[in-house]
């Protein structure tokens, strides 16, 4: 009996989502940016958000981070409103924001040092981390000293030490080359299955949105509001091969007929 | 490697000094009593070192004592400036009017209130070093990168300890280049100091009796040892920068962390 509850228990914490946005909305005076939100992400997901510029994604992840406040409706981490407040996901965006006095690790372990100091545990498992992700040789390197590629891991690396079950990403590749990119992209999804996390992705490149994603959220103009919520069917692990497969060009159509639309075409 | 050769550069720069100074003398047929060689320069140093010795550390001291005093209270300045955007507004202004001060007359009123001892010295060289410690602080602190700033705070860092990791270490080239331009203004400083608030005996004083006596080798040992130290002065500075600030010269730290 106990056995079958606790098992009932642990499914629902399993099906439950992660994060639940009720009618979130922000205005800045008399200016709406993001319109009335509502949609959950579910567990260990990979969802993309994409819409044309200035539609309000940022202004979306940064009340997600807790760096702004909702004008109105909720935001529910794990059941929790984290509505306003800081330090409850990880947070990485397209300016690497490395801080060059600082190593390799130095920066990976950047959250300890910033909240509470740095422990000898957390630069044992930093290390580890950069090991297992390609970037064991670099750890005592400047930022300065790294390619671009290199110093969007390190962040990632950074951004995955605080233990966040929720990583926002704000166009983490938007500054990459294609090459670095695609690179970047199936690294990205071998740390995001191997770590078990959850991922918000914010992105311009529809492509990229389909290749990452189990879901892609279309935004509108601002201000902005969820005009598409798209099941991407393609089986992981992905493959290059995909990109040209007849699921992920129907994808691709549905989503920018939607955006040109937005843009009067 | 980049310090040693930093070291040879100056000490090429000291002989082309030498070099051209030597070169005036013997080409422009300069008579003795206008100006000596630096030889002769130098040996009126030996000569009168006894003397000179204790007249030296005093003005090291007032400039090391000056800098000090004025170098942290330009960096409380700075940090107290940029924080609280109304005080800056106050102070500000009444900060370049104390520059505006020409430094020589400050030194009537100050002998008034603190004597002719070592402190009015002091003071002087620290108003003097305090300027462009703040403003470069305060340069510094504005220039610190917004975004970063931001990722700071979603991590969820007090603002002490986004001062301590994210903008004393970012304002840090700034800083050390208000110190640098207050090192080489606190000797000159000390200097003032010591012409228009020294009662006995100072290295200004006892140049000031040389140029009476029309001794110029004299004059210029002096001078000699007043540059010394405000050079030797800006090179201590100098050289905790470099020590301080190992990335801007190197692409691997010597440790990875401060545990492994």
């Amino acid at each position: 009996m106990r056995l079958v509850s606790l098992s009932l228990y642990i499914e629902r914490v399993e099906l439950s989502p992660v994060l639940t946005l009720s009618n979130t909305e922000k205005t800045f005076g008399a200016l709406p940016v993001v319109a009335p939100t509502s949609f959950s992400v579910e567990r260990g997901s990979f969802v993309s958000i994409v819409g044309p510029s200035g539609c309000g994604k940022s202004t979306l992840f940064n009340m997600i981070a807790g760096l702004e406040s909702p004008s109105g409706g909720s935001i529910e981490l794990n059941g929790g409103d984290i509505s306003g407040r800081t330090g409850h996901v990880g947070y990485m965006l397209q300016k690497d924001l490395l801080a060059p006095w600082r190593s390799v690790l130095g920066n990976i372990t950047m959250g300890a040092h910033l909240t509470r100091g740095v422990t000898r545990e957390d630069e044992e498992r930093g290390a580890a981390l950069a090991r297992q992700y390609g970037l064991g040789e670099f750890l005592a390197h400047y930022p300065n000293a790294l390619s671009g590629g290199m110093r969007q891991r390190v962040a990632l690396m950074r951004t995955l030490m605080t233990d966040h079950e929720l990583l926002l990403l704000d166009e983490p590749f938007g500054a990459l080359d294609a090459q670095t990119r695609f690179e970047m992209q199936r690294w990205l999804l071998d740390v995001w299955h191997s770590t078990q996390r959850t991922v918000l992705f914010v992105t311009h490149d529809v492509d990229e949105a389909i290749f990452l994603s189990d879901r892609i959220l279309v935004m509108s103009e601002r201000p902005g509001r969820i005009v598409l919520d798209l099941t991407i069917d393609l089986p992981r692990p992905r493959r290059t091969a995909m990109l040209t497969d007849a699921a992920f060009m129907g994808a691709k159509r549905a989503i920018l007929s939607l955006l040109h639309h937005e843009l009067g075409e | 490697m980049r310090f040693r050769r930093n070291l040879l550069g100056s000490f090429l720069s000291f002989v082309v000094v030498v070099g051209v100074w030597q070169a005036i003398i013997t080409f422009g047929h300069v008579a003795p009593y206008v100006a000596p060689t630096p030889l002769d320069a130098w040996r009126s140093i030996v000569e009168n070192w006894s003397h000179l010795w204790p007249l030296t550390l005093t003005t090291v001291k007032e400039t090391v004592f000056g800098f000090g005093a004025g170098a942290a209270l330009g960096m409380g300045l700075g940090v107290l400036l940029s924080k609280r955007r109304f005080v800056q507004r106050v102070i500000y202004p009444i900060l370049i009017l104390s520059q505006a001060i020409p430094i020589i007359a400050l030194a009537p009123p100050l002998v008034l209130v603190l004597g002719f001892g070592l402190t009015p010295k002091i003071v002087i060289v620290a108003w003097i070093v305090f300027f462009p410690v703040t403003v470069s602080v305060l340069d510094g602190l504005a220039n610190v990168d917004r975004d970063l700033l931001m990722l700071a705070r979603a991590y969820g860092a007090s603002p002490w300890r986004t001062f301590l990791a994210i903008e004393v270490p970012s304002a840090s080239s700034s800083l050390f280049s208000g110190l640098k331009i207050g090192a080489t203004y606190a000797v000159t400083g000390a200097i003032i100091g010591e012409l228009a608030a020294s009662s006995g005996s100072s290295l200004a004083m006892f140049q000031h009796a040389q140029s009476a006596q029309l001794d110029a080798a004299g004059v210029y040992g002096t001078t000699l040892i007043m540059t010394a130290v405000g050079m030797g002065w800006f090179g201590l500075v100098a050289l905790v920068e470099f020590f301080t600030t190992p990335w801007k010269r190197r692409s691997i730290a010597r440790r990875a962390g401060r545990h492994i």
